[in-house]
């Protein structure tokens, strides 16, 4: 069983290894091992600033506009007694299942410049020029923003939720007003839960990529990770260039995460009793009508409306609003299962999508069970290695392994194989995090009852450890089966000519063919992701339902 | 012949630097029930859990029947399912995605009995523990002290030679606590099990054992009958810990009429005292609450003047605190012996109840 610990523990580390390695090779680039070591890549990073302040610009916008988003969410959703809460709180779930490809893809379809539906339809009004241009900084930012404000709402309606209610109570009982309450009391006690997230949304806006890429590509406007993709693609490929600018963005997201994670722990005031309170919910009056319009609005604009426009274009052969111009076709739904290397595309993603949960759930599982019940020395260490790629961002993640697994004797470079066991090591966080959640629950004296009753290990797991992880288990395979349904920053280094996979097939589709074909292929890879949330909730609805 | 059931020799159990158990011994003979009764983290469910094999002891040696289980010299550690004890935990443990039945039958079918003793063992013990109507019902479906009724009859199912308890009644409410407590006494009395009980609750150690072993720290402090360790505590801490006692400070001062030692508390106060030896080192005297009398007996040997300082009614006790020379006494009487806040009282108590420390 150690085995297993160390075999995950060098997955992770190797690729990680490798990139410091190449970040430090100034001889020529493409050999290995390098010829000549130096700082050079390092200082060369300095002489282009443009990618370094556009990857500010987006992230300061994006960040402050869903921390916006999440905040009135959170307040309307936690704190205010408009109707339909429950409903909506459950919603809110939606748009972090939309990833932000298929975002950037539907507003590309609704704000592209010319074709977008929204500017001709602007345009058929008599107005000069487009509404608006998403293929710019705000139109980057716009599309993350929607994406993480639900981020910041799960994490800043953790902290309202999380607030004892009679701390408020109190200050109304000493004499303060409703103003006076909410100043001196609930905003300071929130502050930490905000800023959090805050910081928590930044670092994530950093290395993200898909909306930088599909909407900042055909503008020409570059952020670090497109840029690290572009500098993979030059001739020739500056692997160099493209490691150093990887780990240094890798080392400033790690710092921001660090000082999230600080705040969160050492300046919240609410001490985390695992006790849910239900806030007092404040009466609103007649403004719970707009304020409920407010909350609808997120939800239409993040979810319906892309997803409106792109199933509108999927169904069409050009893309239009204009009615008398509409043809419609289930063309491209054909083309995207049958063209060329499309259709193969999906059924690698599915392949993969189903060996690495199936294959991780066991390994993960065992993982653990080592990390969080043996009395393993070490496993403290092995449990931060195993959750080390977390911190990286996907992309950087998908450079290591490039490099690593190209100068590997074994030849799985361009084969399903690599890809499944990217997927694997980049997905083992999420495992670990979702299996341990049900491990930490699980009390250890039922499987010591068992050894007691008289049964030995194997009897043990198999009677009442494995039945007890069930839910886990399950639950973990679908978010790794989505997950590697989804996965773009990874596989767009990885895949071959003959291992193609769904996501950045996607994006090749939409920088080089038609949008109607992007809209149908994203629609087929979100509905296959819808169809395992569904099954998700409805498993996880049968199993507490027998539990409780 | 009469091998002890248990036999525990200079157990110690480390955990790094934190010793949890330190160097314990003690003796449990067949059918009887033994309490291991201490304060949180004396170590006394560490020692339980070093007789079950779920905890492997640093030293020392554990035999289970006459057999060693444990053995530091001898390097040899049986692992729990081998050790044919049984346990209930204190979380009851019970198997939420089994039925009762399949609960019970746990340790049955481990041991590959054939399907109709299984059936017929489980509903033997479900009748024992008055829960043959539940069982098909789902585990989890079970109320607090129903879960509890089936970690016992899961417990005692397969015929253990020894029956291990881990607090098993913490999480009942008071009520049902007191229930369960002749419940379970009686049951291990009829079936005449060898059994090993850890509580934190002193009343429930005296009311249910056989011999009770007060841990402290990881040591041992005293191990006796329950009126040994009630009427006879040996150390300051059995005398606070177990039941409730005034400590009175003072010094002993020479011997007193009829083999008594004449001791003298704070404030001049002279009181007649009995002691096992005549050691005149010790300074302190515990006198139980509930043996001290208000009033006025005649003929007494230790009556003292005091006045009732606060009254506090219990129900089934009244609790006073008496003002007296050598600063306060608690004193419980029974609801029936009412006396004002103010008024003046006589506090006697007999020496015999005096236990020197």
């Amino acid at each position: 069983m150690p085995l297993v610990v160390l075999v995950c523990g060098a997955l992770v580390i190797y690729p990680i290894a490798f990139l410091i390695n190449e970040s430090l090779n100034v001889g020529d680039p493409s050999t290995f091992p390098p010829e000549q070591y130096g700082f050079d890549n390092f200082t060369n990073l300095t002489d282009d600033y443009r990618a370094l302040a556009n990857t500010l610009l987006v992230s300061c916008i994006a960040t402050v506009l869903a921390v916006i988003f999440g905040f009135l969410q959170a307040w309307i959703l936690t704190r205010t007694n408009i109707p339909g809460r429950q409903r909506l709180e459950r919603l809110m779930e939606l748009p972090y299942y939309m990833t932000p490809l298929i975002g950037a893809l539907a507003w590309g379809v609704l704000l592209g410049p010319k074709t977008g539906l929204v500017n001709q339809a602007w345009r058929s009004l008599g107005a000069p020029g487009d509404l608006f241009n998403i293929y710019s900084a705000y139109g980057i930012a716009w599309v993350m923003a929607l994406f993480e404000g639900t981020v910041a709402f799960v994490m800043i309606s953790a902290a309202m939720k999380s607030m004892d209610p009679s701390l408020e109570e109190s200050s109304r009982v000493l004499g303060a007003g409703k103003l006076r309450t909410a100043l001196r009391i609930t905003l300071p006690l929130v502050a930490p839960g905000v800023l959090s997230a805050t910081i928590f949304v930044f670092a994530e806006m950093l290395g993200s990529f898909a909306a930088a890429f599909v909407l900042g590509i055909p503008g020409r406007f570059y952020v670090v990770t497109t840029e690290i993709w572009q500098a993979t693609l030059s001739f020739p490929p500056d692997y160099g260039r493209a490691a150093a600018m990887g780990l240094s963005l890798f080392g400033v997201m790690l710092i921001t995460l660090t000082i999230a994670r600080f705040v969160l722990k050492h300046g919240t005031y609410t001490t985390i009793t695992g006790k849910a309170f239900r806030p007092r919910e404040m009466d609103v009056g007649a403004m719970r009508w707009p304020l409920l319009a407010l909350a609808w609005g997120y939800i239409v604009v993040a979810v319906i409306l892309p997803l409106g426009a792109l199933l509108l274009t999927s169904f069409e052969r050009f893309a239009t609003v204009i009615l008398p111009q509409m043809h419609f076709t289930l063309a491209n739904y054909q083309t995207a299962l049958q063209m060329g290397s499309v259709g193969p595309a999906f059924v690698n993603s599915l392949i993969l999508g189903v060996s690495v949960s199936t294959i991780g759930v066991v390994v993960i599982g065992v993982l653990a069970w080592i990390i969080y019940r043996s009395r393993m020395p070490g496993r403290g260490a092995a449990e931060y290695v195993i959750m080390f790629p977390q911190a990286v961002p996907r992309l950087v993640f998908g450079l290591g392994l490039l490099w690593a697994w190209i100068n590997m004797p074994i030849p799985i470079y361009g084969t399903l194989w690599l890809l499944g066991l990217a997927y694997f090591t980049v997905f083992l966080p999420l495992g670990l995090r979702t299996i341990a959640s049900v491990v930490l629950q699980v009390d250890p004296s039922l499987e010591e009852c068992a050894r007691v009753c008289g049964a030995g290990w194997v009897y043990q797991m198999r009677t009442v450890t494995m039945p007890l992880l069930r839910p886990g288990l399950v639950a973990a395979w679908l978010l790794i089966f989505i997950a590697s349904v989804r996965e773009l920053g990874v596989s767009i280094f990885l895949m071959g000519p003959n291992s193609k996979v769904i996501a950045p097939a996607i994006v090749n589709s939409w920088l080089s063919s038609s949008s109607e074909l992007s809209a149908a292929m994203a629609l087929i890879q979100t509905a296959t992701v819808f169809i395992a949330v569904a099954i998700m909730f409805s498993l996880a609805r049968r199993v507490s339902g027998v539990t409780q | 012949m009469n091998r002890p059931r248990i036999e525990v020799a200079n157990l110690a159990v480390r955990y790094g630097d934190v010793t949890a158990v330190d160097d314990i011994g003690f003796d449990i003979a067949s059918g009887e029930l033994v309490t291991l009764l201490g304060p949180s983290g004396c170590g006394k469910t560490t020692t339980l859990r070093a007789v079950a094999g779920l905890e492997t002891p640093s030293g020392g040696n554990i035999r289970l029947n006459g057999e060693t289980v444990y053995s530091a010299s001898e390097r040899r550690n049986v692992p729990a399912e081998k050790r044919g004890v049984s346990m209930v935990f204190q979380s009851y443990a019970i198997w939420p995605h089994m039925t009762v039945f399949d609960n019970v039958a746990y340790g049955l079918r481990v041991r590959k009995l054939p399907a109709a003793e299984v059936r017929e063992n489980v509903q033997r013990v479900l009748g024992l523990v008055q829960m043959q109507a539940f069982a098909d019902r789902p585990a989890s479906k079970l109320s607090g002290g129903q879960q509890q009724r089936v970690a016992v009859a899961r417990a005692i199912a397969f015929s253990p030679s020894v029956l291990l308890f881990d607090e098993p009644l913490s999480n009942l409410d008071a009520k049902l606590r007191a229930e369960m407590r002749v419940e379970l006494r009686e049951l291990q009395r009829r079936l005449d099990i060898t059994s090993l009980y850890v509580t934190h609750d002193q009343e429930e150690a005296l009311a249910i054992s056989d011999r009770v072993i007060v841990m402290n720290g990881g040591k041992i402090e005293q191990i006796g009958t329950p009126e040994d360790i009630y009427n006879r505590p040996r150390t300051r801490f059995v005398a606070d810990f177990v039941g409730s006692a005034n400590l009175i400070a003072g010094k002993v001062r020479g011997p007193g009429s009829n083999g008594t030692l004449l001791f003298e508390a704070e404030g001049g106060v002279q009181l007649e005292v009995v002691a096992s030896d005549a050691s005149t080192e010790r300074d302190t005297v515990a006198l139980r609450t509930s043996y001290i009398h208000l009033g006025s007996m005649p003929g007494s040997h230790n009556a003292v003047p005091g006045r009732i300082h606060r009254r506090m009614f219990h129900g089934d006790f009244i609790q006073y605190v008496v003002d007296w020379p050598a600063g306060q006494l608690i004193v419980r009487r029974p609801p029936t012996e009412l006396f004002d806040e103010g008024s003046e009282v006589t506090v006697s108590f007999a020496p015999i109840h005096c236990v020197l420390l």
